[in-house]
């Protein structure tokens, strides 16, 4: 389908304005998980401890850091993407989900970056890398492109009618990322509940989809073990808000070019 | 019967009033009913296309025209009728719709492309031609942000016109660009009606519509006021779009009546009731050769006593430059006084030396000291010169030719 063709020019558009426009270019990708690790690291082992066993603070947080940065800003930039090409939509016919499936695509580029990077500071901290427990992160990266392609679609479309939907959806974000084990281990959060006798709520912590695949990185790329006990339930959610949300925009494609 | 494009009694309506745009305003508006209102963008226009023909849209802004081309490509779908496309189409409502600034011609020129439907091989295959075509050289390589507006335009339009699409819909999109670009692309779309595309065309620009479609539509407030040939169309325009503003006025209130149309700033001592034109034989006509003798007559009924009114009559180029313009006062004509109740008569007769193309007769009566109109019509009607003999500009001039023997080689001079 041409439409196909379509996308790849959309993405790349994205891509290559992107990098023209800022001075540090690709490096922008390693630059932002890679400042946020060094100061989450910098308050985690100076003036907090956080204890995160024998793996050292600063990959512990990175490696959830990156595929975390890709979910949050794939979501920001795909619920804007009908509204900032507004003009466009208005005068031509395409499948608008080109839209935010571009900006998506187009933080995967910077997602394989930040990953490059991750390899590298594995190494030099001595840890194992392309392990076999490897083979599940494309698994967990397709579960996780599902959930954000699906918020996107809901987001990007409701945008539209509703401009401040991506503000709402931005402040969620921020408060999200607490309550995913990203800046602390979630062996944390088992200790706490039981310490105040709220043991049997630790499931309730992974109705979090975000939670179980940030693990599942976590255990596959540093631990060498398997999925998170709960991603079987994630995935689900996952599909189900990409099905959800793309029937969602396909209801209200037509109508997006009547609001301007 | 195959058609390539239906447009079957399409309706598209909006809904005027408080728009919400957050969710703050739907929460503010909660319990809050009001009646709706509606705006007809599109009210019951009907049309059919078979493939090669070519229609051309008019009307005045706010007619419908582009929204009839954003229903057509599917960018917006109608409240009610139904709408068929066969075949692959290509919609210039926009040149260079996706161009990123940033980005060089040649990686903008398959942008473009492909939001149009091309696939990025075919872009490959054809770039050598569109390149060719917009002519912009080695430009192709530096970002478009640095394009002239002319530029911008002929990477826009070249890259449309090889889509090689079965339809194409064009907006108002020529009037960047000079005249001999503007010919390239009418005679680019002469060549993809002849394979057989079909072309609907919305313009302002009257001699386009006459050069490029066969036939022509007048749109006006939504509905579609007049159908026939584009040559047809474009004469009656002005006619008919008075008719139908003058309707509008009559059932709303006159405010609503469009300015530069049928604009109406006087006293009414006098009604200007009817403006024709007849030939040399007396028959009704709008079209004539150059040269020709023509009557411009117009009817007038008298409300009230009038002194020797002032008379004139303007002829226009659609663009509005004037042709010519004559009052009898400039005349020094001395004319006769009417009573209420009389029914008026003034006759024009003129003598054609235009040259080929479409004009606008404006008449207006004034009171005789020129304080004020008592009527006035800016575009009462309009009529075509056809035949003309090739030459361009605004009179003709009937200009015969003469080369008179050269001198023979024996008298040369130094």
């Amino acid at each position: 389908m041409a439409h196909k063709d379509l996308l790849i020019s959309w993405t790349s558009r994205i891509v290559k304005a992107r990098y023209q426009q800022s001075v540090l270019g690709g490096l922008w990708a390693v630059v932002q998980p890679l400042a946020l690790a060094l100061i989450f690291t910098a308050v985690f082992t100076l003036v907090v401890r956080m204890d995160t066993g024998e793996i050292p603070y600063i990959v512990f947080s990175y490696s959830a850091l990156v595929p975390w940065l890709l979910f949050e800003q794939s979501i920001s930039s795909s619920v804007l993407s009908l509204v900032a090409n507004m003009g466009l939509v208005s005068k031509i016919y395409f499948p608008r989900e080109v839209l935010p499936i571009a900006e998506v695509g187009a933080r995967l580029v910077d997602f394989v970056i930040a990953f490059v990077v991750l390899i590298g500071f594995m190494v030099f901290y001595g840890l194992p890398v392309f392990t076999l427990s490897w083979i599940y992160l494309p698994v967990i990266l397709v579960t996780q492109l599902c959930l954000v392609l699906g918020i996107g679609f809901i987001g990007s479309a409701l945008n539209v009618f509703f401009r401040d939907v991506s503000h709402v959806i931005v402040l969620i974000l921020k408060i999200w990322m607490y309550a995913t084990p990203i800046i602390y281990p979630v062996t944390l959060v088992q200790t706490q509940l039981e310490n105040f006798g709220y043991g049997r709520f630790y499931g309730l912590y992974f109705l979090n989809p975000m939670s179980s695949i940030i693990e599942s990185y976590r255990n596959v790329l540093l631990h060498n073990g398997g999925l998170n006990e709960f991603f079987g339930r994630s995935a689900l959610v996952s599909v189900a808000v990409l099905v959800f949300g793309y029937w969602l925009f396909k209801r209200l494609e037509f109508k997006f070019a009547d609001v301007v | 019967m195959e058609y390539s494009i239906e447009f079957n009694n399409i309706v598209k309506r909006y809904r005027l009033g408080q728009s919400v745009t957050s969710i703050r305003d739907m929460v503010k508006n909660v319990g809050r009913r009001s009646e709706p209102e509606f705006h007809y963008a599109v009210n019951g226009v009907d049309f059919q296309l078979k493939r090669g023909e070519s229609l051309g849209i008019i009307g005045p802004n706010g007619a419908g025209k582009t929204t009839t081309l954003k229903l057509l490509s599917g960018v917006t779908k109608p409240t009610s009728g139904v709408i068929k496309v066969n075949g692959r189409f290509s919609a210039l409502i926009e040149l260079g719709a996706g161009f990123h600034p940033d980005l060089t011609g040649r990686e903008n020129v398959y942008l473009n492309g492909t939001i149009l439907g091309m696939s990025r091989a075919e872009i490959t295959e054809r770039f050598d031609d569109i390149l060719e075509f917009a002519g912009i050289g080695q430009f192709i390589d530096t970002p478009v942000k640095r394009y002239s507006s002319g530029m911008y335009a002929r990477l826009g339009f070249s890259i449309a016109a090889h889509v090689d699409p079965d339809v194409l819909l064009v907006d108002e999109v020529l009037a960047v660009g000079d005249f001999a670009f503007r010919a390239k692309c009418y005679k680019r779309m002469d060549d993809l009606r002849a394979k057989g595309t079909s072309l609907i065309f919305v313009t302002h620009d009257m001699d386009a519509v006459r050069r490029v479609c066969d036939q022509g539509m007048v749109m006006y407030g939504g509905e579609a006021i007049f159908r026939g040939t584009s040559a047809e169309a474009v004469v009656a325009y002005s006619d008919v779009v008075r008719q139908a503003a003058k309707k509008a006025s009559q059932e709303k209130d006159l405010s609503k009546v469009e300015n530069g149309l049928a604009q109406r700033v006087m006293t009414f001592a006098a009604d200007i009731q009817n403006v024709s034109m007849l030939n040399s034989q007396g028959e009704l006509v709008t079209t004539h050769e150059p040269g020709d003798e023509a009557t411009i007559v117009v009817e007038f009924d008298v409300n009230k006593d009038i002194k020797s009114p002032v008379f004139a009559f303007t002829i226009r180029r659609p663009d509005g430059t004037l042709v010519y313009d004559a009052t009898t006062q400039w005349l020094d004509i001395e004319t006769p006084s009417y009573k209420a109740g009389q029914a008026g008569r003034v006759e024009y007769k003129i003598k054609l030396n235009l040259i080929e193309g479409v004009y606008d007769i404006g008449v207006d009566m004034a009171t005789y000291d020129l304080d004020s109109y008592i009527d006035r019509i800016e575009r009462a009607m309009g009529f075509a010169i056809v035949n003309g003999s090739g030459a361009k500009g605004i009179a003709d001039l009937q200009t015969t030719f003469n080369f008179p023997k050269p001198e023979s080689e024996d008298t040369v001079k130094s």
